[in-house]
């Protein structure tokens, strides 16, 4: 190998060298913290529920007119919802999960009222909701139907006895692992027995950190709107949702649908602004390797024409054509490790910014020598073709005298 | 050393053919030093550049140290290049980033040779040519002459069987020229067989047979000194002046 003189060549002629390095610098310093963003981000979206997401439709309608009945129409419709055939499960829920919107509240597991409480949010729901929801029950039961709540009953202030609480909620609660049968209290000092403990299941705000904080009481709010969750079998919610809206439309019910769509549409929206990010920083990404081949293959083109003789007289002189090859590959190796070297540093400058200025989380180290690798192989794919182009020059360059 | 047969070298685009070469008989005997002269045009870097494989025939043979060159790859035309023959060029064709040290060694490394063989046959070679005081300098820092000099000890370095000069005067002023081709005359007498190209009349008197092209053809071959071996008479009686 001619690293010595290749080396040599480079210092002698640097400028478009120290342009290049500081091209890949820029570029590896930027595409590793970008890589790891977006990561942290499709990991953020990627995140598992708890919920049978993919196949749920959630539904919700209004009710309007003197003659509506809010707790007669949810009965009938889940009736109706439950006989379509396909449907698995439907289900009534003061809220959907992870739409962006719900009812959030502080609870305690004891009575004394200087206790920290820990925020939650809450749903009001029936028996076989988790069913539609697609939750697991890591301990304890569902609610029985006579533990349900009518509208009045929650209007009088009466207080569920038992209530459904996620296993994150639990262990915050609960330290020492004795939810189920204990009572979980409110802000007004009420209580409810836990009957169930939820494996996983998210709350209602995606960016909020108590995400996995859920708790479910048993009732039927008294509400001019219904929310419906509609369990189908595996791969048929798409074709069921033209059937379910016509079964609701023809319920002679004073009422209008106002959503009918995939839970999975529904909660994309609540991750819009994380996608938005990580396919901006994509094309980012994109971009700069990009620019930066296309760099590379500049320079290494320019070099390639501007030494046709001197790789003609190598030639001459006994090179064979993967001499040459390795030469050019060899030469914006260097250059390229030059640019990767100054970058690693940047890259962990730009990440300590980044978190210092934006509270974004401590860089991967792994990511860096992705980048490296990726930089490495970015340079040998661009450089390939003026090199092999090189090796095609003929020995017989050598004695031209133009 | 050399033996060429019938060869002809015929470039050809879409709308010319251009017969560089017609029908040559070329036979350079080991030791001996041929002068190639002509014309603009003549055929004499055509011819050198076949000699030296740094480019095809269109038909004939070439017989070169006894092996048939006339249909090698690439690559075993690369290695003879590199182990058989050396070259000076007329612009001298020297690297202008590496040192006089690394520009000698640019053959050597295409070959499995240590460091140690290399750095001995450079500073041997530089020595010769009368340079080892300057490996560390750049071509840029040298004359003509001089730069010709590390030129040939970069030919020399390979230690090969023939050495090839295209024009290797041509650059330089008459005082250099001098040198140049007394240090050639030098390196033949120690029993390197050398093909020259040049214009210059004076120096092809200087070789041991000087060969005239005129339109890609021998014209005229004449005798001025005694070569190691007596060249093929047979192949060039016809067309000796």
């Amino acid at each position: 190998m001619e690293i010595r003189p290749i080396l040599s060549a480079i210092l002698r002629n640097k400028t478009g060298a120290i342009l290049l390095a500081i091209q890949i610098a820029l570029t590896l310093a930027v595409v590793v913290n970008a890589m790891f963003i977006v990561q942290q981000r499709l990991k953020f979206i990627g995140r598992p529920t708890g919920i049978d997401i993919e196949n749920i439709i959630v539904i919700s309608s209004q009710g309007f007119g003197s003659s509506y009945d809010h707790e007669q129409t949810v009965f009938s419709d889940l009736e109706l919802l439950r006989a379509i055939p396909g449907v698995k499960y439907a289900a009534h829920i003061s809220r959907f999960p992870l739409s962006g919107g719900g009812s959030r509240s502080g609870f305690t597991s004891t009575t004394d009222s200087d206790a920290e409480s820990v925020g939650a949010n809450y749903y009001f729901a029936q028996n076989g909701t988790i069913d539609a929801l697609g939750v697991k029950l890591a301990a304890g039961r569902d609610f029985l139907p006579t533990e349900i709540l009518t509208g009045e009953q929650i209007d009088n202030g009466v207080v569920a006895s038992s209530v459904l609480i996620t296993k994150a909620l639990a262990e915050k609660l609960f330290p020492d692992g004795n939810a189920l049968g204990n009572l979980v209290y409110g802000g007004t000092g009420d209580s409810s027995r836990v009957v169930g403990i939820i494996e996983k299941m998210h709350g209602a705000w995606v960016s909020w950190d108590g995400l996995n904080q859920v708790l479910i009481f048993p009732g039927l709010r008294k509400d001019s709107g219904q929310r419906y969750l509609v369990r189908t079998e595996p791969g048929q919610r798409d074709r069921l949702i033209p059937e379910v809206e016509s079964v609701l439309e023809k319920a002679s019910v004073s009422r209008y649908l106002d959503r009918m769509e995939p839970m999975s549409e529904m909660v994309g929206r609540s991750y819009d602004n994380d996608r938005v990010v990580a396919n901006g920083l994509i094309i980012v990404i994109v971009l700069l390797v990009s620019i930066t081949g296309l760099g590379i293959v500049g320079l290494a083109s320019f070099l390639v024409r501007q030494r046709t003789k001197q790789v003609g007289t190598r030639r001459a002189l006994g090179a064979q054509k993967y001499h040459i090859v390795r030469y050019f590959l060899v030469e914006n190796w260097l250059i390229t490790t030059m640019g990767v070297v100054v970058g690693t540093v940047m890259a962990f400058g730009l990440n300590y910014w980044t978190a210092t200025e934006f509270s974004l989380p401590k860089l991967d180290p792994v990511f860096v020598p992705v980048g490296i690798l990726g930089i490495w192989v970015l340079g040998v794919l661009a450089a390939a073709g003026p090199a092999k182009r090189a090796s095609n020059i003929s020995p017989a360059i050598a004695t031209r005298t133009v | 050393m050399l033996k060429m047969n019938k060869i002809s070298c015929v470039y050809q685009t879409d709308l010319i053919e251009t017969h560089a070469l017609r029908d040559i008989d070329l036979n350079v005997k080991a030791g001996e030093f041929v002068a190639l002269t002509g014309p603009s045009g003549s055929g004499k870097t055509t011819l050198l550049n076949l000699s030296g494989l740094l480019e095809s025939a269109t038909s004939g043979t070439y017989l070169l140290d006894g092996e048939d060159v006339s249909s090698l790859s690439d690559r075993q035309r690369s290695s003879i290049r590199n182990e058989k023959i050396g070259f000076i060029f007329q612009s001298f064709n020297l690297i202008p980033d590496l040192n006089l040290f690394d520009n000698v060694d640019v053959p050597l490394r295409y070959r499995a040779m240590g460091i140690e063989e290399r750095r001995r046959r450079i500073e041997n070679a530089l020595e010769l040519v009368g340079l080892s005081s300057r490996m560390k300098h750049l071509p840029s820092q040298l004359s003509g002459g001089q730069q010709q000099r590390v030129a040939i000890a970069r030919a020399l370095a390979g230690e090969p069987k023939f050495l090839l000069a295209d024009e290797p005067t041509g650059n330089l002023d008459s005082l250099m020229a001098r040198q140049v081709m007394e240090l050639l005359e030098k390196i033949n007498s120690e029993g390197t067989t050398i093909v020259m190209v040049t214009h210059d009349p004076e120096l092809a008197r200087r070789a041991h047979r000087s060969i005239e092209l005129l339109d890609g053809q021998i014209s005229s071959t004449q005798l001025f000194g005694v070569s190691a071996e007596e060249p093929d008479e047979k192949t060039e009686a016809e067309s000796v002046a």
